[in-house]
């Protein structure tokens, strides 16, 4: 609900104006090397606007995926930073995977049936999406939970909050990690936890190993995690496409006629209430008004 | 050894938050190892008496004293105010989205703080991190203005607040260059210069609180008397007149400025500090597009000889108002398009930030006058001889015309092919450095700022230009081309203040006058060292 909220919030913001930083990625090949715009053509607004989004995703792939900014930028910290971000997304992908072995599980039991080729494959990358986010999530969390604590200007902008993220995250890595080691290392379960969601609970499952302490801290604090994720800067996950998409490469020129026009002369009409003397605002003059008048204290 | 500061300290009571210690700016190389030991000089004390100088001993507003008690705890509601405005649509839907998106998701990985010149350069003082007055805003705001905030505060990271965290943070919004190349950087997008922005417009929106060599020597003069410097119309007219004399004696034949002609293809608006501190400026660009034969004019209409719009800095209203001036009279004198000068912010403004402002009529298509000249240049109209460039040449990249519109290659296929002595700084085009007189920062010179800025904040652009002739004797005059009105103001303001002229033989101009200077059939050099003719 937090990160449909998030996102609704975002998509009702009145439009902006145009504050892009270069290089903007969606531009041609050419120009993502250098940082060059349309801008630099004569006579620009002549030509169509077009944006690339292969080359976009040419460049959000490896920053989503190996965080290839913070690579370049800031390496000590890539080297916690990824282990963490691909222990959460291995996390996701280990979700996705137990939900379909769920649903072959419940809907084509014959073409999942035990010993068979597709169950086989779906143990095994179910275990290994498994097994290697655990562990690159424990490091990672463990490692950023003592960057925090050591190093001296993460720490003097480090709030109570911050610590309690991370330490939670941590948690939640530990607990799987001492699930996986000590008691169920092939996540059998976790894989009867997802059917049971899926069936309301109904579904009869015998074997249980899942019902010790960890495990069950792990499923709680899992699904904790991704309730509270949207309500923290971590939201940063998703978000990162509106600081992107809506704000760095948001280089769209206002045409006459666009949708973009429209909304600015929408915004026209607000009226604003800022106090200064100059602005002359009264919450009944709109911004047009304002923009084509003069300051107060001119004679 | 110092106390670490922390955002929490900005509210606490003492005469100065953060001195600067003689040996603590970053050195720089011989033969400026004098310079190691400098400080911003102190004002004295009967001089700040009666202002808010407690943050760093330097002054740049000059915010007077409230005179009582109650009058501070207005002025905190003031505040408060302000800031809540700044998260209204009705109030900021200007930059809305892009300030919650900046204030809901730093992850404070300290990952822009390298990239901070200013920060860098001043020896890594705590209240310059770029991300340290973000931090406060984003405290006051979570604490003051959200629903349990006082409550949350204790998880959230507290602060408290009082009139001189109020007054410091207005300072130090003035303490960094909008040059944003600590948003460039950042992994996950965040934009601490944006943030910086909100503040300042905050205090000059709500509070009427603002330099006033930005605010009533800036934009009110502006659409005042017609021109930040003060120029009237008719003075404008005088100024372009006697250029052109120059003009003609140097080019030998006869410059004509075109003023207010109805339908010309290009309006050129030209900062109107270039009229007064570099008239070679506006005078090679007159002959440039004489040469080429193009169809242009200026405007001799109050503000249409002045393209500048400080508003961009501190206040969407100012902005506003400028940005429409402008269009209106673009679009009265029906020009196809509006060619900005050597102007690095004026670019922004006008082409970028008012691009979402200006409707129907007076969306006036604007172009870089980059891309104007490496049209002419190329295009063979014109004959150059590059060997008149025969000196060193690099190339200071405005952080407005680059890393805010992408505009990086055409000033330098213009200098790969008049200026063969042409070398890059490190680094360059969207990953340069700012002059160190960005956002105001060149034209701000009340009580001490000058001093902070030639010492920090144009510290780092200084070592640039250095170490880009550093293979070059001290003896051969360089040049730096900075195609930017502000950007030479700071420029030349580093070159007098460590005597670099004299020791480095370093000279700064413009564009449009190299391209002057290599153009074939000139009688005299348009670019001269100090008493000697760039050429024979």
């Amino acid at each position: 609900m937090a990160a449909l909220y998030r996102v609704y919030r975002q998509l009702t913001l009145p439009v902006h104006v145009r504050w892009e930083i270069y290089p903007v990625q969606h531009e041609s090949a050419k120009r993502r090397a250098y940082g060059g715009s349309y801008m630099e053509d004569v006579d620009w607004w002549k030509s169509p606007y077009e944006t690339s989004a292969v080359n976009e995703l040419k460049y959000m792939t490896p920053e989503i995926l190996l965080l290839r900014g913070l690579w370049k930028e800031n390496k000590r910290l890539w080297w916690l930073s990824f282990p963490f971000h691909l222990g959460l997304y291995l996390m996701l992908v280990n979700v996705v995977f137990l939900l379909i072995a769920a649903v072959f599980t419940l809907w084509s039991p014959t073409t999942y049936a035990e010993g068979g080729i597709l169950r086989l494959m779906m143990d095994m990358l179910i275990v290994a999406s498994g097994w290697f986010g655990i562990i690159a999530g424990f490091i990672g969390s463990l490692g950023l939970l003592y960057m925090r604590l050591a190093d001296r200007d993460m720490k003097l902008y480090a709030t109570p909050a911050d610590y309690f993220n991370i330490v939670y995250i941590l948690m939640f890595f530990l607990c799987a990690l001492l699930t996986i080691v000590f008691v169920d290392p092939f996540f059998v379960a976790a894989k009867s936890y997802l059917l049971g969601l899926l069936t309301v609970g109904t579904f009869a499952s015998t074997y249980q190993p899942g019902q010790n302490v960890f495990g069950a801290l792990t499923i709680v604090l899992a699904s904790l995690l991704a309730a509270y994720i949207p309500l923290t800067h971590m939201s940063h996950m998703f978000m990162k496409y509106f600081l992107y998409h809506k704000v760095k490469w948001d280089d769209a020129p206002s045409r006459p006629g666009s949708a973009i026009e429209s909304a600015v002369l929408q915004n026209l009409t607000l009226k604003p209430t800022w106090k200064a003397k100059h602005i002359g605002a009264d919450g009944k003059k709109s911004w047009r008004d304002i923009a084509s008048s003069t300051p107060n204290e001119m004679p | 050894m110092k106390t670490l500061l922390k955002p929490a300290d900005i509210a606490i009571n003492t005469d100065c938050l953060c001195r600067i210690e003689p040996g603590e700016l970053a050195p720089l190389p011989s033969p400026y190892e004098d310079f190691n030991k400098s400080i911003p000089k102190l004002l004295k004390p009967e001089k700040i008496k009666n202002i808010e100088a407690s943050l760093d001993d330097t002054v740049a507003i000059g915010i007077p004293k409230p005179a009582s008690r109650e009058e501070e705890e207005a002025r905190v509601l003031q505040f408060l105010s302000g800031l809540k405005k700044l998260f209204e649509k009705e109030n900021n839907w200007t930059f809305l989205q892009p300030l919650l998106l900046s204030m809901e998701h730093c992850a404070r990985c300290q990952t822009c703080s390298d990239a901070c010149p200013a920060y860098e350069m001043s020896g890594r003082q705590e209240i310059y991190r770029p991300i340290f007055r973000s931090e406060v805003l984003r405290r006051i705001h979570k604490k003051y203005l959200r629903p349990g905030g006082k409550i949350t505060a204790r998880l959230t990271g507290n602060i408290d607040l009082n009139w001189k965290a109020i007054a410091r943070l207005a300072e130090l919004s003035y303490r960094c260059t909008l040059c944003r190349r600590c948003a460039s950087v950042c992994p996950i997008g965040v934009d601490n210069g944006l943030i910086n922005h909100e503040i300042r417009k905050l205090f000059s929106q709500e509070m009427g609180i603002a330099p006033k060599e930005i605010h009533d020597k800036g934009t009110v003069q502006h659409l005042r008397v017609g021109s930040s410097t003060g120029m009237t119309p008719p003075a404008a007219k005088d100024s372009v007149e006697f250029i052109q004399g120059e003009m003609e004696e140097i080019t030998g034949y006869k410059v004509e400025t075109p003023w207010d002609v109805e339908g010309a293809d290009i309006l050129l608006l030209h900062n109107a500090g270039e009229m007064l501190a570099w008239p070679e400026n506006v005078g090679a660009f007159a002959i440039i597009f004489q040469a080429a034969g193009l169809s242009w004019t200026m405007s001799s209409e109050a503000a249409g000889y002045d393209a500048v719009n400080y508003g961009l800095w501190y206040d969407d209203v100012q902005f506003s108002r400028v940005a429409v001036r402008h269009a209106d009279i673009a679009r009265r004198l029906k020009v196809k398009k509006i060619v900005m000068g050597e102007c690095g912010h004026a670019h922004k403004a006008l082409t970028v930030i008012a691009d979402r402002l200006l409707t129907g009529e007076l969306n006036v298509p604007r172009e870089s006058a980059m891309v104007t000249l490496e049209n002419i240049v190329m295009s063979g109209k014109l004959k150059f001889d590059p060997q008149k460039n025969n000196f060193p040449v690099t190339l200071h990249d405005p952080c407005n015309v680059v890393r805010a519109m992408g505009i990086v290659e055409p000033q330098r296929r213009i200098l790969r092919k008049i200026a063969p002595h042409f070398r890059e700084m490190t680094p360059h085009g969207v990953e340069n450095y700012c002059c160190g007189g960005g956002s105001g920062f060149a034209i701000m010179s009340g009580y001490n700022f000058s001093e902070w800025r030639n010492l920090v904040s144009s510290r780092k652009k200084f070592l640039q230009i250095l170490q880009a002739f550093e293979n070059e004797s001290q003896e051969t005059p360089k040049y730096v081309c900075a195609p930017c009105s502000n950007c030479k103001g700071a420029i030349r303001d580093i070159i007098g203040y460590y005597h670099a002229e004299e020791r480095s033989h370093l000279y700064y101009g413009g564009l449009v006058e190299l391209i002057v200077n290599a153009l074939e059939g000139m009688k005299k050099p348009i670019i001269n060292f100090g008493d000697q003719p760039s050429w024979e």
